[in-house]
């Protein structure tokens, strides 16, 4: 499911641009979602990117109808970057946007680490399923994800988090 | 009667087929098209950009066309439910089968054509609706 990334350039990326009247704000806010949940790079004002595959371009299509259905209007397109470096600035940013969210797994699974065996495994059910929402939409891992499964796996054997997660550090 | 949808399917596609044989039209012949200004005149298009028996209102096309030919039996319902989770995958549904679909629809994708997949899913779909019948008559997950 990862990006379709050569070692000799640019990768192919599903482009969404749309536009949807301000008001109802309902399908508005639920394209938003959408979007957010698959992990989009926000290039402008109704601009959005993903790394192109079966499964993102097949997503991206439906939201554009979507937005058609809600009154708005959207394009979809199909592009590669011109330059290679633009694309690292933009991969970089939804690694970061990544290693934020598995950072806030890691720091609840810490958190947990202290509570009854009872409420500790509600909270590693509730963590993994977190967990494969972010790998759902992460297209250029962070080194932040080792840590998050292993954090969430001893919090599932009650090992230590502070030494499984120490050991992910470089 | 003939029925068209986009070639590489998956698990929407997959479960419309299912659907469409088993409840809508006993002698379907699908057709898989890659170019959608090549679908055939005489073919009912589905699971397609812009055109009706598609994802609509936030339903993937399963759901529409569950709608569109008042099948109100909730044992499909429940199918749709797990269908929509993995096919939109939005949290609609508590649908815990759902990822397990997708990834076996995903994976048979990778080594199947797409005659192929109907064919493996029939009885796929068969045996899901079985349980899922058995479900609700127990009200409760069948032994």
């Amino acid at each position: 499911m990862g990006p379709n990334h050569g070692d000799d350039g640019p990768c192919r990326w599903v482009l969404l641009a749309y536009r949807m009247p301000r008001e109802p704000s309902r399908p508005r806010i639920a394209v938003w979602r959408r979007l957010e949940r698959l992990g989009v790079a926000r290039l402008g004002d109704g601009l959005v990117a993903l790394p192109a595959d079966a499964r993102t371009r097949e997503q991206i299509d439906w939201i554009a109808d979507e937005i058609g259905e809600a009154g708005g209007s959207a394009t979809v397109w199909l592009a590669t970057p011109s330059a290679t470096g633009q694309e690292q600035q933009i991969a970089a940013g939804m690694r970061a946007a990544r290693a934020a969210e598995y950072q806030t797994v890691i720091d609840e699974a810490r958190a947990a680490s202290g509570v009854s065996a009872g409420e500790r495994s509600r909270v590693v059910r509730r963590l993994r399923g977190e967990l494969r929402r972010i790998t759902r939409r992460d297209f250029f891992p962070p080194r932040e994800r080792d840590a998050a499964r292993a954090a969430v796996e001893a919090l599932a054997t009650s090992e230590s988090i502070e030494a499984v997660t120490r050991k992910e550090r470089p | 009667m003939k029925w068209a949808t986009r070639a590489g399917v998956h698990i929407d596609r997959a479960a419309c087929a299912w659907l469409i044989r088993r409840h809508i039209d006993a002698d379907a012949v699908f057709v898989f098209v890659t170019d959608p200004s090549a679908m055939p005149a005489d073919a009912t298009p589905f699971d397609m950009r812009g055109v009706d028996l598609s994802h609509h209102g936030g339903d993937c096309t399963f759901e529409t066309i569950l709608r569109r030919y008042d099948l109100t039996d909730p044992v499909l319902w429940k199918i749709a439910e797990i269908v929509h989770e993995a096919d939109i995958d939005d949290e609609r549904y508590d649908a815990p089968e759902a990822p397990g679909l997708d990834v076996i629809l995903r994976g048979l994708s990778m080594v199947c054509d797409d005659a192929q997949i109907l064919r493996l899913t029939g009885p796929l779909f068969d045996g899901l609706y079985e349980y899922q019948r058995r479900a609700l008559l127990l009200n409760r997950p069948p032994a």
